[in-house]
């Protein structure tokens, strides 16, 4: 059964953001973060325009930790980014509003969370260089306050109808059947967990790598859609049975304990009203037409 | 140059980030002393020097800690920091703003301020306060076959384009100069990925006796017993690769500036003297 949402309610709102810089910690701590056998590493981080990696590569064997692919942005002062963060959702349109690439188009693909708080928006890698520094972009927000039909237990969280409306989602018996790549154990999520989830990320764990190859996490892709078993993240993240979250995979692996790839959530709730079916496509770049 | 030397290059990040053109700038009253006491004022740090280049003489120059081309920095603490800690010898730089937009250069090493060569017709165009932004790429590079040296700060097109050969699983890198590691002096208080560490060239008479006095701006350097994987410290048969990137000084403990860009011991990292080893002429730069 096809589903329906209250989509012509929602409201479309322009927000804004500047294309952000790498940032390291100054003197006198030294640079390097420590993974997680506590040996000291140096690798490229959030934020930037990251040239080489975009959605639908692996998220795992980069020289990085938890790298956004594609664009960063970020708005200067907390409350305008707390805007943009909140109000961005998956799968809207975003536009280079200055600078050499001006009026390109793109699209996001994912949030990030405490320490960093920017907005994942993809470019086409050919554009990618033609993008400065503290270009703006503008992002026609649009998906808050999306409503399923029939499943009103269900809390939408930075999913446009953009995205949800090509998801495949079918309704069976009155439970949601979800088309994801992977299915992750509530045990293999790590940081993120008690912040809020209306925006950020939440980390899967990957220092225990026997634990990624039985769940197959090794095999993840940037922009695939996953499940999470008993994890409500109806309004933060936080263990609870037989709830679940969908999201998609923002960002790449890092070595840091209990900071895995990314995710950015796109849906919970705390009742057991919706089924996972396993589906090597449920990617976004299977969904949203995107130029590589 | 080796042609099967194995690198992890497809796994490396390229990022961009920016930096602005700085002003050069002098502390009240403007005097240093030199190695006699004697109070001077000279050029030097910072801005645009559009008559000093990478392959130029370190020494001579009536300036203290010359900076070859352009010096660009960021006044936000934790973007200088990433500047220092992403920015690799190599990379591409881009001009974002200004008469010069859109023209490109090339990044020639590390100071207190990263350093870029433009050629001389977009120098003069290049403005205090324009944004330049770098692609970085090289943060994480590693020799596969040699896990035991590390690299440091290098784009992967220069460890490609740079002289190497293996002798007993021993690389040889081909170098200008050897430092002897008693004469190494300011750069020791700070960690290895930060800045650069200079020589101290106050020793006049031993400078010209090793003919360290010739040497040049992007020389690579082999300094013997010297660690500088966590930072730069004597350490019996380690060997560390560098990069010369500043000019001369008068200051006391200070002299020509070297960055580091590759450490290990003597049992894999070894260097042949080539006087032809700069910058200049591996990544084959127009002036």
């Amino acid at each position: 059964m096809k589903i329906e949402t209250n989509e012509k309610l929602l409201v479309n709102v322009s927000v804004v953001g500047s294309v952000c810089q790498p940032n390291f910690q100054s003197l006198p701590a030294e640079p390097y973060r420590l993974d997680s056998n506590g040996s000291p590493f140096l690798l490229p981080s959030w934020g930037s325009i990251v040239h080489n990696v975009s959605i639908g590569d692996s998220a795992f064997g980069w020289e990085a930790d938890c790298i956004h692919p594609g664009v960063s942005i970020k708005y200067p002062n907390e409350a305008g980014n707390r805007g943009l963060n909140i109000l961005s959702c998956v799968g809207n349109d975003a536009t280079i509003m200055s600078g050499e690439a001006k009026n390109a188009k793109g699209i996001v693909t994912g949030k990030s969370g405490r320490f960093s708080e920017q907005v994942i928006v993809h470019f086409p890698k050919k554009i990618r260089e033609k993008i400065s520094i503290n270009d703006k972009i503008l992002i026609k927000s649009f998906g808050v306050g999306l409503k399923i039909n029939n499943f009103k237990d269900v809390f939408c969280k930075s999913l446009s109808p953009q995205l949800f409306n090509k998801m495949n989602i079918k309704n069976k018996n009155n439970k949601m059947i979800i088309p994801v790549t992977h299915i992750i154990p509530e045990h293999l999520i790590g940081a993120g967990s008690g912040l809020t989830s209306e925006s950020g990320s939440l980390h899967i764990q990957t220092t225990d790598s026997s634990e990624m190859t039985k769940y197959k996490l090794d095999k993840l892709k940037l922009g695939d859609i996953i499940y999470i078993e008993n994890y409500d993240s109806s309004y933060q993240h936080g263990f609870l049975r037989n709830a679940w979250a969908v999201g998609i995979i923002g960002q790449t692996n890092g070595p840091r304990a209990g900071y895995g790839p990314g995710i950015t959530i796109l849906m919970s709730s705390k009742k057991n009203n919706a089924k996972a079916k396993l589906e090597s496509s449920a990617n976004i770049i299977n969904y949203i037409k995107f130029i590589k | 140059m080796i042609p099967n030397l194995k690198t992890n290059e497809k796994k490396l990040i390229k990022m961009s980030i920016g930096g602005y053109v700085t002003q050069p700038s002098f502390k009240n009253p403007g005097y240093i002393p030199d190695n006699d006491g004697n109070s001077v004022i000279l050029p030097g740090m910072y801005g645009v020097v559009n008559n000093v280049k990478v392959g130029d003489k370190a020494f001579g120059w009536n300036g203290d800690h010359i900076e070859p081309g352009v010096s660009i920095d960021s006044e936000n603490i934790n973007e200088h920091f990433a500047l220092h800690y992403l920015v690799c010898t190599g990379n591409k730089a881009i001009v974002r703003s200004g008469e010069a937009k859109g023209k490109t250069g090339i990044v020639t090493g590390e100071h207190a301020r990263n350093l870029i060569h433009f050629e001389q017709n977009i120098l003069e165009k290049i403005c205090v306060g324009d944004q330049i932004d770098i692609i970085t790429h090289g943060r994480g590079l590693k020799l596969l076959d040699f896990p035991e040296i590390e690299i440091k700060k290098i784009d992967p097109n220069l460890l490609k384009s740079m002289n190497f050969k293996v002798e007993n699983k021993k690389l040889i890198v081909d170098v200008a100069i050897e430092l002897p590691i008693k004469i190494m002096g300011s750069g020791a208080e700070l960690n290895s990925e930060y800045v650069d560490q200079d020589l101290m060239s106050g020793d006049r008479s031993l400078m010209k006796k090793l003919k360290i006095d010739q040497m040049k701006l992007g020389d690579l350097i082999v300094i013997n017993h010297a660690d500088h994987r966590w930072g730069r410290s004597y350490k019996k048969d380690h060997v560390s690769i560098a990069l010369c990137i500043h000019g001369d000084s008068v200051m006391t403990g200070h002299g020509p500036g070297i960055m580091t860009i590759m450490t290990g011991t003597k049992k894999t990292l070894g260097w042949r003297i080539n006087k032809k080893a700069n910058l200049k002429n591996i990544l084959k730069i127009k002036l």
